[in-house]
């Protein structure tokens, strides 16, 4: 490790392996996670939770292996869908007509009329011709970047896209070339650069580790300007921006312009899985060509139920995002009279940047989560390593009593720590 | 190992690694993003690099450089010491 602290390597570092034997592990990564700095690290990751992923609930601590009951700021549960009982009971309803595996690929034997019923809803609620349901969130973007670039093209992609979408990119053969985080001047000589080909525009609608939103209307403009069409992102925006829910192209009412829309059914839906919605001809194509989908089984039945109820109860009106953003603004509020670092969070996705020291973001997690509040760390190279810090995702599930307690918790430990530390958070760019 | 050799290696892996890019043609003092390397083709150069030369230096650590004759200082530096 040279003369390196073992907190300074990440899994960036051991991606390739000199191993003679291809079946075992790198020999400096096997002795990097044997460190007792790395293994304290380590803890935070793969933790147990006893119950449902609801605001209020219970895990298996790996900071001292006990149980705890924890107000929780980490799941995907936005809305509480995952937990909603109109959905568990259209769940349990859709195991007992159709099973749990929907066993078999869509195109032989995997679809069933829920998966057809469902596909149809997500394509009129974003305003598509049709939708593609993937098993997973992930594959969805690789399989539909994948399915519509090819060799010789070029996808030009924000720098903080995710990495679904870059993995997309590399298995489809098409050239990434990424532009400066929502800097428009960037995309524009990238998509100038790279005239003649058959160009991709990728962006997301709420970036994941950051929270802030995609310039869409800008986006928007240079699209059609240079002819490049749009693949919008809305993991985290969908059921939550706009005043219908359908996501940050309603919010900014150009949704229109929108060429792929992408969402994730495991955040906001409360279920898992991802859909894009486009036109029908396109879709029709990629039935054949995008391997995610077309090989791979589809969306358990029983999942697919429990998320038509989903769609249901987040369309049928408002509440439960206008519950989630009154939560999101006083949370923010809090947080900003606290004098902590939330960047330029414009959504539920919030924050709390504490800059390159690893050890005190592992530190400061162990104590929020000894005390009663499960944050995870955000570490690097998840994030820059000047930037490390946690991210709240805030949910509509979360009661005042439950923010208030969550807020003590992180005025004791994050804001006195951090004005302790000495270090300029407040200067640090997420 | 001279600074130089160390620069020969960089510049080998970013012509193996980058479109139509010759050796020849790629001055030490600019990026590797002046020659459009995205994020994902700088590690794959990094990593090569570091892998011929023998050497391993965090990622967290790179983060600040910013043009490919730094990245041999930085190399140089960590020679002999893995």
């Amino acid at each position: 490790m040279a003369d390196s602290k073992a907190t300074n390597y990440s899994l960036a570092d051991f991606h390739f392996n000199d191993s003679k034997d291809v079946l075992a592990a790198p020999a400096d990564f096997e002795a990097w996670m044997a460190h007792p700095d790395v293994k304290q690290a380590f803890a935070f990751f793969f933790q147990q939770f006893l119950a449902a992923p609801k605001a209020n609930t219970e895990i298996l601590s790996g900071v001292d292996g006990k149980r705890r009951r924890i107000v929780n700021l980490t799941s995907y549960n936005y809305l509480g869908l995952a937990t909603h009982p109109e959905v568990l009971q259209a769940v349990k309803d859709a195991v007992d007509q159709y099973g749990l595996s929907a066993s078999g690929a869509p195109l032989v034997s995997g679809t069933t009329d829920l998966h057809v019923k469902f596909a149809r809803m997500l394509a009129e609620f974003k305003q598509k011709e049709d939708c593609l349901l993937f098993s997973s969130g992930y594959g969805g973007n690789v399989g539909a970047i994948q399915g519509i670039m090819r060799k010789g093209d070029v996808v030009i992609m924000d720098e903080k896209g995710h990495k679904s979408l870059v993995d997309g990119v590399t298995l489809s053969g098409a050239r990434l070339v990424t532009f400066a985080h929502n800097d428009m001047n960037d995309l524009e000589a990238k998509l100038e650069a790279h005239k003649g080909k058959r160009r991709l525009i990728v962006v997301e609608g709420v970036y994941s580790m950051d929270g802030d939103l995609v310039k869409l209307p800008e986006v928007a403009a240079l699209s059609e300007k240079h002819g490049a069409p749009i693949f919008l992102d809305e993991a985290h925006s969908s059921l939550m921006f706009g005043a219908g829910g359908r996501g940050v192209g309603e919010h900014f009412g150009i949704e229109h312009k929108v060429g792929i829309s992408y969402g994730t059914l495991s955040k906001s839906f409360g279920g898992v899985g991802g859909f894009i919605c486009g036109n029908a001809g396109l879709l029709r194509y990629m039935r054949g060509y995008a391997s995610a989908w077309n090989f791979s089984c589809a969306p358990s039945p029983a999942v697919v139920g429990g998320l038509i109820k989903a769609l249901e109860i987040a369309t049928r009106d408002s509440s439960l995002r206008d519950k989630l953003w009154a939560n999101t603004k006083y949370f923010k509020d809090r947080l900003t009279t606290m004098g902590l670092n939330i960047g330029h969070s414009e959504s539920q996705v919030i924050p709390i940047i504490v800059g390159n020291s690893g050890e005190l973001l592992f530190k400061m997690a162990g104590e929020m989560q000894l005390a009663g509040l499960f944050l995870q760390p955000v570490d690097y190279p998840a994030v820059p390593a000047h930037a490390r810090r946690y991210r709240i995702s805030m949910s509509s599930q979360l009661t005042k009593e439950d923010l208030d307690m969550a807020l003590n918790i992180i005025e004791d430990v994050v804001a006195k720590g951090l004005k302790k530390s000495g270090i300029d958070y407040m200067s640090i760019k997420p | 190992m001279t600074k130089q050799e160390i620069v020969d290696v960089i510049k080998k892996n970013i012509a193996d690694n980058l479109d139509d890019i010759d050796v020849k043609d790629i001055d030490p003092t600019k990026s590797m993003k002046d020659y459009g390397a995205n994020s994902l083709d700088i590690i794959e150069v990094v990593s090569c690099s570091m892998r011929d030369l023998d050497i391993r230096i965090p990622r967290s650590e790179l983060a600040d450089i910013g043009n490919i004759d730094q990245l041999a200082d930085k190399f140089l530096e960590n020679i002999g010491k893995k």
